[in-house]
């Protein structure tokens, strides 16, 4: 198979997470953005490596041009997940863990809420941990392969999944804590 | 032996399966002696059958997915295609992503022409203009700034824009300024402005003079029509930028400039369908 045809079926294969992924970064701007990558994609495909996987180089990719793109707009939109990375935050690492104990999740379970609840109280993460949720627990990708993609170190990715997760379920346990609903109790950071 | 909150910590990272087989095996044996821990586990391995093993990305949408195929299509076609693929890969290294919204407004039969320094012609102007009015209705392009009066919009662009940008007074309460962004037509950075005129999406694009010079349009009539796809395009020059307006409504669009008492000579019939 050529390398176009290869590109075709890749971008085809992974349309929906390209997608996605394009719309946790943009927003409305999901879909320029996925054009504009997918062409850089396609110019640095020859040199792509075949041995490694094909989502984590292209969301990198993506990341890398939605930065492009912010730069040269020099006006950022709020809640976008590329804002506030400068920010200290805490980072956990397998050996130091950041908190020790995740919420249960058995009043999720006893609420029988319906996978669509779960995936819409993700949709309501703050940005940062938005983006290692989904990438973790939709596309499941390793934590390496996160922390590339982000570049940030892998105790930053645990962390931000760990509080990611965490917030989560009050959402689910709790959905008026959702931020840009009634009654927000919960600080935007997941703290 | 691995104590209860060392064995919490690690809750996450051994059902990511991130562990390593000795890690792994610690967990294992401690959840093996201790029943607070084990059902810990338990609920985390069935909050993950029930819900996380059963999450999808959100589909891409059926308009999506026919222009990113018509884009792959273009993606370095045969030998006319390998030209394309070198331009449009020039295009992208010299940081403007919006040569792809053209690629894919064209469609695949026609050829990706005139990209860097070669002339552009009035369809593809115009083209172009649809293409970002119909995101721009659509709420695909984000406004950069809004809900602030034209004039405070023209100074936002006056210092992001290196050319002269004059937003038109709003002349009548038919008329409504609702947001700007700058963005591309073509590869050129312009303004772009959306309006509602008798409750109707009107957009305007303030391009540089050179951009409108490229067009080698003719002086007269001033105000070049144009209709395509079903749009009204009107095509003209003044002070220093081009302007473009896309709408529906044919000439009620020139509330945008003119108060609706002035008299004004009729536009020229569409000059041109595309
Ligand atoms: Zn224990």
């Amino acid at each position: 198979m050529d390398s176009r045809s290869e590109f075709q079926d890749l971008v085809h294969q992974y349309l929906d997470s390209l997608y996605n992924y394009a719309h946790v970064l943009a927003r409305r701007d999901a879909e320029d953005l996925l054009q504009e990558s997918l062409a850089r994609a396609y110019g640095g495909f020859p040199a792509f490596d075949r041995s490694q996987s094909f989502r984590p180089w292209i969301f990198t990719i993506m990341r890398n041009v939605q930065i492009d793109r912010l730069r040269r707009r020099r006006l950022q939109a709020p809640e976008q997940p590329l804002e506030h990375e400068k920010e200290a935050e805490p980072v956990a690492s397998l050996d130091n863990p950041l908190c020790s104990i995740p919420l249960a999740p058995e009043d999720i379970l006893l609420r029988r809420e319906t996978v669509e609840q779960v995936r819409e109280a993700i949709r309501h993460l703050p940005p940062l941990l938005r983006e290692i949720v989904e990438l973790r627990d939709i596309e499941g990708l390793s934590y390496r392969e996160i922390a590339t993609i982000v570049s940030r170190p892998v105790g930053t990715v645990m962390s931000r999944l760990y509080r990611g997760r965490n917030l989560l379920r009050t959402y689910l346990v709790e959905p008026r804590e959702r931020p840009g609903e009634k009654g927000i109790g919960v600080r935007n950071d997941g703290l | 032996m691995m104590d209860c909150s060392t064995a919490k910590s690690k809750l996450f990272p051994y059902v990511d399966g991130e562990l390593t087989p000795e890690a792994r095996g610690e967990i294992e044996a401690h959840v093996a002696r201790c029943g607070a821990c084990r059902r810990l586990l338990d609920l985390e391995v069935a909050f993950r059958e029930a819900y996380v093993d059963r999450l999808r990305p959100d589909p891409a949408p059926e308009p999506v997915r026919e222009r990113v195929t018509a884009l792959l299509g273009e993606l370095g076609q045969g030998r006319r295609g390998a030209r394309r693929q070198r331009r449009f890969t020039r295009s992208v290294v010299g940081g403007v992503g919006a040569a792809l919204l053209i690629v894919v407004g064209l469609g695949a039969g026609m050829a990706l022409q005139s990209h860097l320094g070669t002339r552009t012609t009035l369809a593809e102007l115009a083209d172009a203009a649809v293409e970002q009015h119909q995101k721009l209705v659509r709420d695909l392009l984000p406004p950069d700034i809004k809900d602030v009066p034209p004039k405070a919009a023209e100074e936002w662009f006056k210092k992001r824009l290196a050319f002269n940008v004059n937003l038109p007074d709003l002349k009548t309460e038919r008329l409504r300024f609702l947001g700007g962004r700058i963005s591309h037509l073509r590869e050129v950075e312009v303004a772009a402005l959306e309006y509602e005129v008798d409750g109707n999406n009107v957009s305007l694009f303030i391009i540089p003079e050179d951009a409108y010079r490229k067009l080698r349009l003719k002086d007269k009539p001033r105000f070049k029509v144009v209709s395509h796809r079903g749009y009204d395009v009107v095509i003209w020059r003044s002070q220093g930028a081009g302007y473009t307006i896309v709408s529906e409504i044919g000439d009620r669009a020139c509330l945008m400039c003119h108060a609706p008492d002035e008299k004004l000579e009729p536009l020229p019939r569409p000059s041109a369908h595309l």
